[in-house]
């Protein structure tokens, strides 16, 4: 078989998916910074679903090490977490789902529509 | 000062997994995102596929792992194109690891590109790539119990493969349980038992597969 060729992708070391998130609000923060003629950010604050997989403590560690060197290196994180609300498709009761194996506590049924409680995203920083 | 933000850290990758969904639907492409376990027969999976479906559905592999070019040269001896990507650590793929794959693969040839993502049950299901289908495998070794602790990727599939069936005799495997708690996460979900080991199931998955395949022309066709 001819007409194509393989090919192969090498990324720099990245472990775990907080990584990515990290860098992703570093990013947007200065991004924000910028815009805004800030030369120093104290505060993040980040929205996280409280069913979202997460966790607060490995993105503070990749923050304090990607941070250096940036407008945001001493900068605060605060995590807000957001409850989860949930809908049932068959009886339509809103309920608060209390871990990711949730089904209606009303009927019983695992058709729902989980409306908040996977957010990730940055609601503000506090910046000089 | 206050800046109100209000954005979603995960928006590049949002972009880049929609931008590549588009790509894929003009070029007529179906993109399967294929996860599980280390271990769980991703790539014996693929290869019964290609067994089954070669010559019928032009195929290409994607190949995540965080190191080593195994798997992509496995599938390049069958005379499929392969791509591999190393993560050189992290634990999933991202879309724009797969748009960068994309740029080497000739699409208007393929009917199929199946992603096998990076060994993993839990970041994976958080990062979209542009597919059309996500499919996981659980198998028998790993026990019953993977549903009730990963329940959001069990959440996220169209199918969920038990792969390994063969050893169904040696394992304490609840397939009942399995089945019930699976069922209940997802109501929609198809279920293929297989064994990559003696082929058996493997029609049934192959023939899903290839049904995936023809929607996903279908809806190119509109």
């Amino acid at each position: 078989m001819t007409g194509w060729r393989s090919a192969g992708f090498f990324y720099g070391e990245a472990p775990v998916h907080e990584y990515a998130v990290t860098e992703g609000i570093l990013a947007i923060v200065q991004e924000e910074a910028v815009k805004a003629g800030a030369s120093r950010v104290d505060e993040i604050v980040i929205m996280i679903g409280e069913l979202s997989t997460f966790v607060d403590e490995s993105i503070d560690l990749y923050f304090a090490e990607l941070s250096k060197g940036t407008v945001a290196e001493r900068a605060r994180l605060v995590f807000n977490r957001v409850e989860a609300r949930a809908d049932c498709l068959a009886c339509k009761a809103e309920f608060r789902p209390l871990s990711a194996l949730y089904s209606c506590p009303e009927c019983g049924s695992p058709l729902c529509h989980l409306k908040e409680g996977s957010e990730l995203y940055i609601d503000s920083i506090e910046a000089t | 000062m206050r800046i109100e933000v209000k954005q979603n850290i995960l928006a590049d990758n949002s972009r880049a997994a929609a931008a590549n969904r588009l790509r894929l639907l003009e070029s007529g492409v179906c993109l399967v995102n294929l996860m599980a376990a280390p271990g769980a027969g991703k790539t014996s999976t693929i290869i019964k596929a290609i067994e089954s479906l070669q010559g019928d559905i032009s195929m290409a592999v994607i190949e995540g792992d965080i190191a080593s070019e195994i798997d992509a040269l496995t599938i390049e001896s069958m005379d499929v194109p392969a791509i591999q990507i190393n993560t050189g650590g992290a634990c999933h793929l991202t879309a724009t690891m797969v748009t960068q794959a994309l740029d080497h693969l000739d699409l208007a040839s393929l009917d199929l590109i199946i992603i096998e993502n990076v060994g993993n049950l839990v970041c994976p299901a958080e990062f979209d790539l542009g597919e059309s289908s996500r499919v996981m495998i659980s198998s028998i070794t790993e026990g019953h119990d993977k549903p009730q602790k990963y329940p959001l990727m069990f959440r996220e599939v169209e199918a969920v493969i038990i792969n390994k069936v063969d050893l169904l005799p040696y394992c304490d495997f609840d397939m009942e349980n399995f089945r019930g708690v699976v069922n209940s996460l997802n109501p929609s979900v198809q279920i293929f038992e297989l064994s990559c080991r003696d082929g058996a199931g493997a029609q049934n998955w192959c023939e899903w597969l290839a049904g995936t395949v023809t929607r996903s022309r279908a809806t190119h066709s509109r």
